[in-house]
């Protein structure tokens, strides 16, 4: 190992730690963003980390008849959570070796099953709002998979692997793969499922307080103290990582560190929380821009994002795409 | 570190080779037609439909100014202008205004639109779901006709392809005049694209003989939705079944 790099496991633990020590901080942001672009003053930036450090004080309580699952969701999700940032190029340009433990699809598998523990631990409570919202969350996202399915597709048609660093190389390579079709509405169509999965506005009022318009938001309503606050940075956490996959893969893989020098890293880090913000704000903007659809509109919403998704893939096969 | 996983792509499949930037930002301004088609189709508001085809008209008019530069082919810049000026001002102006004088606003309920989750006049899910699948048949046949362009690359033409189609599919979901006019003109917005990707040298006299006929057919379109409204008060064509055998 040259003096002066850091080795290359303290980069791949340092990506993890950038994602769960920054996740907070990015839905701070964006929650004072969307606070000032109504005319609020809104809440501190740092307030996501205070309320995780009240929550953990806290008692935790479980409902009756609920079985241990109850208790073990949270941690399998966040333990799911942390996975996923070994999988994608959160810091460096470069591979790193447990990159290759999955693909997108790998990637997309965990995310999927850490929503999937939270919605059976939602049922376990027997409580109607959460039952409701982990139904809700499962029909819809038997519509949004598809789409991500047809991304992944469309990724490994224009790179001939699905690994995400290929792709992130490939978009870097040359103007050409940037402003093809398939590029950019493969693009569309994951950030229309990132507005579906972290709950932003067309789909799902993100901060309101009405069961009933709510998906997400609903399903950790009867858990409690350390519980819920790993929940909650749980899904800080699949909002930024989601945030990196469309932005180091897909929009702006630029930022990276391309060599393994600290100083190279900590550029990186910042770029990403820098990225990460601009694209909250984005979505603050959208969020204030636009009213929630229907609850049977989300479904055409769906059909959107995989109308160009599937037209990304279309575009590819007679070679212009 | 870049060979690592570059050694990996190659025991999978070969990328096909990048389309060029002009190539691949024409297919994206073919790939706006065509979802706009779409936007087309699953709008509601009568008024917003025309604004989509309005929109539509000027990406097909913007793909003329881009072919006319790449390629050099200055007549398409007058092409452009005048297709602009016809499909983008003149048809939107006159279908307000019937759509003014008839006082409807929202679309009348599709044909198929009860059996998608969303109801009212827009298509639903699964509407649309037919509407990628029609498209989709479109441009797999002309993938398998070979037919090269020479200005534009071959995807352009499977998308106009897809427009052409969409149009169909959006004629016979809806039930109302104004949006089978519309579906009708953007029909004709499919085959400009088409006709800019096999043959754009085509002389400027044949083009604007293909826009006096749109004209002709914003004509009688107007009279026909005029006088069905006259007589039905409505825009829907459901009671049309009284020459049925």
């Amino acid at each position: 190992m040259a003096s002066g790099t850091l080795p290359i496991p303290a980069i791949q633990a340092l990506q993890v730690v950038t994602v769960a020590a920054a996740a907070p901080g990015v839905s701070g942001v964006i929650a004072k963003v969307e606070a000032r672009l109504q005319g609020r003053r809104g809440p501190r930036i740092l307030q996501p980390y205070y309320d995780l450090a009240k929550l953990c004080r806290k008692e935790a309580l479980a409902p009756e008849g609920a079985s241990w699952f109850f208790l073990a969701a949270p941690l399998v999700a966040v333990t799911c959570y942390l996975t996923v940032p070994l999988l994608i190029p959160v810091l460096t340009s470069y591979p790193l070796p447990l990159g290759y433990m999955g693909d997108i699809l790998g990637g997309g598998f965990i995310l999927a099953l850490a929503s999937f523990v939270v919605a059976v631990a939602a049922l376990e409570t027997g409580s109607p709002y959460a039952q409701m919202g982990s139904s809700r969350a499962k029909t819809f996202g038997a519509i949004a998979e598809p789409v991500v399915l047809f991304v992944v597709f469309t990724v490994a048609l224009v790179t001939g692997t699905d690994l995400p660093y290929a792709l992130a190389a490939t978009v870097r390579s040359s103007a050409g793969q940037i402003v093809r079709p398939a590029h950019l509405l493969a693009t569309a169509a994951l950030f229309m499922v990132i507005l579906y999965e972290t709950g932003r506005i067309p789909v799902e009022t993100h901060t309101g307080t009405n069961e009933f318009g709510m998906i997400e938001e609903a399903r950790p309503f009867e858990h409690s103290g350390p519980y819920f606050a790993l929940l909650k940075w749980g899904s800080a956490m699949k909002q930024l990582i989601l945030f990196t996959i469309l932005l180091n893969v897909f929009v702006a893989p630029w930022g990276l560190a391309a060599t393994a020098r600290p100083g190279d890293v900590v550029l990186a880090i910042a770029a990403l929380v820098g990225k990460a913000i601009a694209l909250g704000v984005v979505i603050a903007v959208i969020d204030n821009s636009f009213a929630k659809l229907r609850l049977f509109k989300i479904t055409e919403f769906a059909a959107g994002a995989f109308l160009l998704a599937v037209l990304g893939v279309f575009t590819l096969y007679l070679g212009g795409g | 570190m870049a060979t690592a996983w570059t050694g990996l792509a190659a025991h999978v499949t070969a990328p096909p080779a990048v389309p060029s930037v002009f190539g691949g930002g024409a297919n994206v301004v073919a790939v706006l037609v065509l979802l706009l088609e779409f936007g087309m189709f699953r709008q509601t508001l009568l008024r917003d439909q025309i604004r989509l085809y309005a929109a539509q008209s000027a990406a097909v008019s913007v793909l003329a100014v881009i072919v006319a530069t790449a390629k050099n082919v200055p007549e398409l810049y007058v092409l452009a202008a005048l297709s602009a000026a016809l499909k983008v001002v003149i048809v939107p102006l006159v279908m307000r205004r019937v759509l003014r004088g008839a006082g409807e606003e929202i679309a009348e309920s599709g044909t198929l639109g009860v059996a998608s989750l969303g109801r009212g006049g827009g298509a639903g899910a699964s509407t649309l779901l037919l509407a990628i699948a029609v498209g989709a048949f479109g441009f797999f046949t002309v993938g398998t006709l070979g037919i090269a362009g020479v200005t534009l690359p071959e995807t352009a033409l499977g998308l106009a392809m897809a427009v052409v189609l969409v149009a169909f599919v959006l004629m016979i979901v809806r039930r109302d005049v104004v949006s089978q006019a519309i579906g009708f003109f953007s029909l004709e917005n499919g085959i400009s694209l088409a006709a800019l990707v096999i043959a754009a040298h085509m002389p400027l006299i044949l083009e604007v003989a293909f826009l006096f006929d749109l004209l002709v057919a914003v004509v009688v379109f107007g009279v026909l939705i005029r006088v069905h409204h006259g007589r039905g008060q409505s825009l829907s064509t459901a009671e049309l079944t009284r020459l049925r055998g």
